[in-house]
């Protein structure tokens, strides 16, 4: 017995996605990214895509499946689906104990492993990197490390992730408060300006960060991504299945440099994925060798 | 800005643009209060619609639905239970609303900084067997609970043993007190002692109620920036509140177990928190950033959820089995050896983070499985029911816990 303010409330906004729907839809989103929408997630799906319906005008999820497959301009529907298939929102210098136990373990031997080779150069991967934090933390983190030395270095931190907007956001370099949450107060005072609409990187940092759009899922565009002695990949592969895992961590490998390092989210594991790396266990840390 | 028909015209509406006849008279100038006389002029001269500005209760409706609605991504929007929530989820709002309560700004929905707290051991190795062996070794359970336990168990058991240890636990005493006292059972009569307790309410409930209170004491030390306890424990009782309406509801017997099953059923997610704070903390993050339900985050992150935990703490516990498997089941009834009963639960769960809505949660509703509901046989019509019974009840209940 619904009093009169809320009997006329309807939760469903759009033309409900079908099972048959869902099922072209999640097949779609997999071919095209490697991205596996769980059966448990179709009003999630449905919900998260209902505003673009909208927006396109369209009464079903059959014209936009049809739009995606068969339109002139279907690629440019692409990162549409992608930014609302991967939400992903961080900050800066998230996980704190994965960075101290890199740049202790990681990054010092390596650099100086570099200087003895008289080889000044540095390559970091930074994929899933969402709105730039993480290659912009990491970029922070040899600043501090090299001091003026920085200048004699060739170093290239290349961030990708699979949505255009976020990439977007992070060549524009300007973040909210919200983003600092995990950063000292030290590091945000020297590395950000205040500006209007939040705080701005300093050019000096985003002057060895490269970004683009990138796709895990298509082997071409991931090999030309140069080789890197550091691939950071936190929180991506939670969305794959267990080939596209395969696949993924596979990849970086290729990618790394003999000795290389890669370091994935808090949690996450490549149990039953690959048995090519050797994991190394520092407190509150994991990272994995390529040997 | 809003079109009212005719019909759904209030006195009191502000009209934004000239009400005007078909022969082009002005009836009611831009920025005039609608008058009741006026709807029956408007109706007789065949106005159709007006140009209405949002009157205070469209908005909070608008601003109670569309706050509401962001819980309910991960559900069936077209299923009547979930419809029948909703709308009551939604006039709760608007009510808080009116009584000037601000809804929380999506910032102050967001999890905290919790860099400052580490894993027991790497969670990328962790099973649920690991983190509850781990816990049992570190942390004695009540000594009360084992004493209550070998004494249930006991065949020379008495009334008499089994009040002699609850009275020796002042806190429990007083507990188990102001539940003979509650609407759990609605006793015509205060109880004021608890060998009277236990002739009234029977041995095995008493039991059953001391056994899962006792169990409560065992949960301290949870890093409260991962969650507020009190908040933590208002979501149990409302969900143990729910599982009793419930289950009398359909008519089931001994509907203590209920109530414990559904006090205790996110207790793995307690030692999750105690054990495992930081990889918790990004679980959390990831269910808050990505609209999951935490079940979900936890199953996405961790290849395991809070259930397989507590399946293992109270087996370790030597819980009773009957109330174990409804605690342990509670995400995936129809899998249950009894799923009716897991249904309950389930249910309960989810009305109770329903209600949670309201009260400013942060995560978005659990999955529902649409069978558990169908294994009650209860109308839809039953929804607001139990929402109203639980409401009634609900203070109460939180007094004899907090």
């Amino acid at each position: 017995m619904n009093t009169p303010l809320t009997s006329s409330l309807l939760l469903r906004r759009c033309a409900a996605l079908t099972d048959e729907e869902f099922a072209q839809f999640r097949d779609f989103i997999y071919a095209k990214c490697g991205i596996w929408v769980d059966e448990k997630r179709k009003y999630l799906i449905q919900n998260r895509f209902e505003g673009r319906l909208a927006t396109l005008g369209m009464k079903s999820f059959s014209d936009y499946i049809k739009l995606l497959q068969y339109d002139t301009n279907r690629d440019k529907e692409l990162p549409y689906v992608f930014e609302l298939v991967t939400t992903n929102e961080t900050s800066f210098f998230r996980d704190q104990k994965q960075l101290d136990a890199f740049s202790q373990h990681i990054l010092v031997p390596t650099l100086s492993e570099q200087r003895n080779k008289n080889k000044l150069e540095l390559n970091i991967w930074s994929a899933g990197c969402s709105s730039g934090e993480e290659p912009y933390t990491l970029a922070i983190l040899l600043h501090e490390k090299l001091g003026p030395e920085i200048r004699k270095w060739r170093i290239n931190i290349t961030g990708c992730d699979l949505s255009l907007p976020m990439i977007a956001k992070a060549r524009a370099g300007i973040y909210p408060e919200y983003s600092f949450k995990t950063t000292p107060e030290a590091l945000m005072k020297k590395y950000f300006t205040p500006v209007d609409s939040g705080y701005k990187i300093s050019p000096a940092v985003t002057g060895i960060v490269n970004f683009q759009q990138l796709n895990l899922n298509d082997a071409p565009a991931v090999k030309r991504i140069p080789k890197s002695h550091v691939v950071f990949c936190r929180n991506v592969i939670i969305y794959f299945d267990a080939a596209m895992k395969k696949k993924a961590i596979t990849a970086f490998y290729d990618n790394l440099l003999p000795g290389g390092s890669m370091l994935l989210g808090h949690s996450e594991t490549i149990h039953g994925v690959s048995m090519a790396f050797t994991p190394k266990f520092y407190p509150g840390s994991v990272v994995y060798l390529k040997s | 800005m809003v079109t009212k028909g005719i019909n759904e015209l209030k006195p009191g509406v502000v009209v934004t643009a000239d009400v005007v006849s078909k022969d082009g008279r002005v009836l009611l100038a831009c920025g005039g209060k609608v008058e009741p006389w006026h709807i029956n002029l408007f109706k007789g001269l065949g106005v159709v619609s007006v140009e209405a500005g949002e009157s205070q209760d469209d908005a909070r409706l608008k601003d109670a639905s569309d706050y509401v609605r962001d819980y309910f991504v991960f559900v069936n929007p077209d299923f009547p239970v979930v419809t029948e929530l909703y709308a009551f989820a939604t006039e709760f709002v608007i009510h808080r609303l009116a009584e000037g309560w601000t809804l929380p700004s999506f910032s102050e929905r967001r999890a905290e900084n919790v860099e400052h707290l580490s894993d027991a051991f790497p969670m990328e190795t962790a099973s649920p067997n690991d983190i509850v062996g781990h816990e049992v070794q570190l942390s004695s359970f009540p000594d009360v609970y084992f004493k209550l336990r070998k004494e249930i168990d006991s065949p020379t058991g008495s009334v008499q043993s089994l009040s002699e240890i609850i009275t020796r636990d002042v806190s429990l005493t007083a507990k188990i007190l102001k539940l003979a006292n509650s609407p759990l059972y609605a006793l015509p009569e205060p109880v004021e002692s608890i060998p009277r307790a236990i002739s009234i309410i029977g041995t095995s409930e008493l039991s059953t109620l001391a056994l899962g209170v006792s169990a409560i004491n065992y949960f301290k030390g949870i890093p409260p920036e991962l969650i507020d306890m009190a908040t933590f424990w208002r979501h149990s009782v409302s969900c143990a509140i729910f599982a009793h309406i419930l289950a009398k509801a359909m008519g089931e017997k001994n509907t203590e177990r209920f109530f414990i099953a559904g006090l205790l059923h996110d207790v793995g997610r307690l030692i999750l928190f105690k054990d495992m704070p930081y990889a918790s903390s990004e679980m959390l993050l990831h269910a808050r950033e990505n609209s999951l339900p935490i079940v979900i985050a936890e199953e996405t992150l961790f290849n395991f959820t809070h259930t397989s935990i507590s399946e293992a703490l109270l087996t370790q516990w030597d819980f009773p089995p009957q109330i174990a498997i409804l605690v342990n089941s509670h995400h995936n009834p129809l899998a249950a050896p009894s799923p009716r009963e897991a249904s309950i639960v389930h249910l309960a769960d989810f009305f109770a983070n329903v209600v949670g809505v309201v009260a400013g949660g942060m995560y978005a509703l659990p999955p529902l499985e649409e069978g558990a509901w169908e294994l009650t046989s209860l109308p839809v019509t039953s929804v607001r029911r139990i929402c109203s019974d639980y409401e009634s009840q609900a203070e109460q209940m939180f007094k004899a816990f907090f």
